[in-house]
C-alpha cells in the first residue's frame, strides 16, 4: 500500500467502513435472529414462507445489503487480523486477493440463492 | 539459595580483566584495590546477613538473569535474593539492595529514581511497572522482575531500546511551527484550553512501558506504537503549529503501520506510570484523521 | 522488537493470566468474529438447495433442525452473535470516545448479557425436538 494519491487514503476508508458495516449489521443481525428463531422457529421454516418474506421488497433488499455488508465487514477484519499478527509482502498480496475472490463469490452466490427464494423475478 | 552462585560468577567475571590490569602496569595498587574490594563486598554481606537476621519481614525478589557473554548465564534463569523489608520500599530500591549486598553483577537501569526519567521500567509480576514508582508492599510477595516483554534482553534486566526510539523519532517528536509571531521578542502564546488538552500526552517519560504491554506492536514490528502516537497526538493537538503542520502530523499517524493497527485493547492505558490515556489519544487521531479525508468529498 | 530467542515465561505462559478487561474482550471478539466469518460461508451455502427446488430446502433445513447437535451449535451461535453484537456496541462507543473510562465495566456487562440472553433463549432453540 504505498499509493496515498488520493486524498481518502485507503487504509482510514476501511477503518471507517468497518465502523458504518458495524453499526448497520448490530441492528440488522439482532433482527434477523429475533425473526427467524423467535417470531418464526427455525425448524418450521419452509420454502413458502421464506418466499412470502423474500418477496417483499424491503425485506429483500435489506437481505441483500446485510450478505454485502456482513462479507465487507467479516472478510476485512480477518485481514486485519493477519496483518496485525505480522502478514506482509507477497502472503500478503496473496491472502488480499484470495479474500476478495471469495467474497466476490459468497456475495454473487448469495445473490442468487436470494432471487430464488422470491417471486419477484 | 542461588546467590552463592551468582557470587561466585561475578568474581571469576572480574579476575581474569584485573590479572591483565596487574600485569601491564607492575606493582601498581590494583591488586590492593581488588582486596579491598573484596573485603568491602563481605563486609556487604555479612551486613545484609545481620539485616536480614533483624529485620521482621523478608521479601523475596526473584529476578530474571541473562548474559549472553557470561558462561551459566546465556541461558535465562531466575535469581532469588531476599530483602529486608523497610516500609516505603520500592521494587527499585529492592533491586539496589539486592546488588549493592549480594551480586554486583545483578544489572539494571535507574536514574531519577521519582518516576521522571523513565529507565527502570520493568515486568514486574506480570505488568509492566516503573520499579521507582512500585511499593513492594503493594506487590504479591514473592516479587518477580523480569525485563521489558517484545524486546530484545541485552544483559539482566536490561532491554535494547534503539527500535522504541527508532519509533518515536519517526513522529517528529518536536515543535514546529511556519507561524511565527509578528514581533522579534513575541511569545508563542497556546491558550489555556489548548494547554488543557494536551496536558496529559506531554507527561511521556519515553519508559516504554505502553509498546511493551502492546500485543500489536509485538506482533507488527512497523507499527508506532502507543507512545510514539500519543508524542504525534501531543503535538497535532498543539494549535500553535498551525493547519500545515497539522496536517503532516497527520499523514504521518494515518499510514497504513500508524493509528489504523491499534486495537483498542487497552493494555497501553493500563499500564502507564503517568497516567497518559493513550487510548483515547489515539481514537481521537483516527477520528481526526476519518474527519479530514472526508471533507474533500 | 520479536525475540531472536526464547525468553521462557516472559513471553507466554506467564502472560494471559495478566491480561486485562480490554485485552479479553479484544480476544472474545476476535474469535467471534472467526466464528461468524466462518457461519456466514456455510449459512450460504446451506440456503443454496433453494436454488435446487422448493421441497430440497424445505427438507434440508427441516432435517437439520431434527438433530439435537444443531439446536446446540444454534444456542452456541446465538452466543457468540450476542457477544459480538453487545462488545461491537461497546467498541463503537470507544471509537466516538464516549465513555472510555468504564470500557471495563462495559465488557463485563456484555459478558453478563451475552449469558443472560443465552441461557433465556434456550427453551426458544430447543423446543419441539
Amino acid at each position: 500500500m504505498a499509493e496515498y494519491y488520493s486524498s481518502f487514503e485507503p487504509q482510514g476508508t476501511r477503518w471507517f467502513l468497518q465502523r458504518v458495516t458495524a453499526a448497520f449489521l448490530v441492528v440488522v443481525l439482532a433482527f434477523h435472529f429475533l425473526l427467524l428463531h423467535f417470531v418464526n422457529h427455525a425448524a418450521e421454516i419452509t420454502f413458502a414462507g421464506t418466499t412470502a418474506r423474500m418477496s417483499q421488497v424491503g425485506y429483500f433488499a435489506t437481505m441483500v445489503l446485510f450478505l454485502v455488508t456482513a462479507t465487507f465487514h467479516g472478510v476485512n477484519g480477518v485481514y486485519n487480523a493477519l496483518v496485525n499478527q505480522g502478514l506482509e509482502g507477497t502472503p500478503e498480496t496473496a491472502v488480499k486477493w484470495l479474500l476478495v475472490v471469495a467474497s466476490v463469490l459468497l456475495v454473487v452466490q448469495g445473490v442468487r440463492v436470494a432471487v430464488a427464494m422470491t417471486t419477484l423475478v | 539459595m542461588s546467590t552463592d552462585v551468582t557470587e561466585r560468577e561475578s568474581e571469576t567475571e572480574t579476575e581474569p580483566e584485573a590479572a591483565a590490569d596487574a600485569a601491564s602496569r607492575p606493582g601498581s595498587s590494583t591488586q590492593q584495590r581488588q582486596e579491598s574490594d573484596k573485603r568491602e563486598r563481605s563486609a556487604m554481606r555479612e551486613r545484609a546477613e545481620r539485616e536480614l537476621a533483624e529485620s521482621d519481614r523478608t521479601v523475596e525478589l526473584e529476578v530474571y538473569r541473562y548474559d549472553p557473554d557470561v558462561e551459566g548465564k546465556a541461558d535465562p534463569r531466575f535469581d532469588t535474593f531476599p530483602v529486608p523489608f523497610t516500609k516505603g520500599m520500592t521494587v527499585l530500591d529492592a533491586l539496589i539492595y539486592a546488588r549493592d549486598h549480594f551480586d554486583s553483577s545483578l544489572t539494571f537501569r535507574h536514574s531519577c529514581r521519582q518516576a521522571i526519567c523513565g529507565s527502570d521500567a520493568l515486568f514486574i509480576n506480570g505488568h509492566q511497572r516503573l520499579g521507582c514508582k512500585t511499593q513492594m508492599a503493594d506487590l504479591e510477595w514473592p516479587v518477580r522482575v523480569e525485563p521489558l516483554p517484545h524486546a530484545e534482553v541485552r544483559k539482566d534486566l536490561v532491554v535494547d531500546m534503539e527500535h522504541f526510539y527508532d519509533q518515536m523519532e519517526a513522529v517528529e517528536p518536536y515543535f514546529r511551527t511556519d507561524d511565527l509571531p509578528s514581533g522579534d521578542l513575541a511569545e508563542q502564546r497556546q491558550s489555556r484550553q489548548n494547554r488543557e488538552k494536551i496536558k496529559m500526552s506531554t507527561r511521556c517519560i519515553w519508559c516504554g512501558a505502553c509498546t511493551s504491554s502492546c500485543n500489536i506492536a509485538a506482533g507488527d514490528e512497523e507499527y508506532l506504537g502507543p507512545a510514539a502516537i500519543n508524542k504525534a497526538y501531543r503535538f497535532a493537538m498543539d494549535e500553535r503549529e498551525g493547519e500545515a503542520m497539522r496536517d503532516h502530523r497527520l499523514n504521518v499517524v494515518e499510514k497504513e503501520h500508524g493509528v489504523w493497527r491499534c486495537q483498542t485493547q487497552f493494555s497501553c492505558t493500563e499500564v502507564c506510570p503517568k497516567d497518559i490515556p493513550l487510548t483515547e489519544h489515539i481514537q481521537e487521531l483516527k477520528r481526526e484523521a476519518v474527519k479530514r479525508n472526508l471533507k474533500f468529498w | 522488537m520479536r525475540q531472536s530467542y526464547d525468553r521462557g515465561p516472559v513471553e507466554d505462559f506467564g502472560r494471559w493470566r495478566e491480561f486485562t478487561a480490554g485485552m479479553w474482550a479484544w480476544v472474545f471478539h476476535k474469535f467471534t468474529g472467526w466464528v461468524l466469518v466462518g457461519y456466514l460461508f456455510t449459512h450460504v451455502a446451506v440456503l443454496s438447495t433453494a436454488t435446487v427446488d422448493g421441497a430440497t430446502y424445505t427438507a434440508t433445513l427441516q432435517g437439520l433442525e431434527e438433530l439435537l447437535v444443531v439446536r446446540f451449535l444454534e444456542v452456541g451461535l446465538l452466543a457468540v452473535a450476542v457477544f459480538h453484537i453487545i462488545n461491537g456496541v461497546r467498541l463503537l462507543f470507544v471509537d466516538l470516545g464516549v465513555g472510555l473510562e468504564a470500557q471495563d465495566q462495559a465488557f463485563y456487562a456484555a459478558l453478563v448479557l451475552t449469558g443472560a440472553i443465552t441461557v433465556g433463549s434456550i427453551p426458544t432453540f430447543l423446543g419441539g425436538i
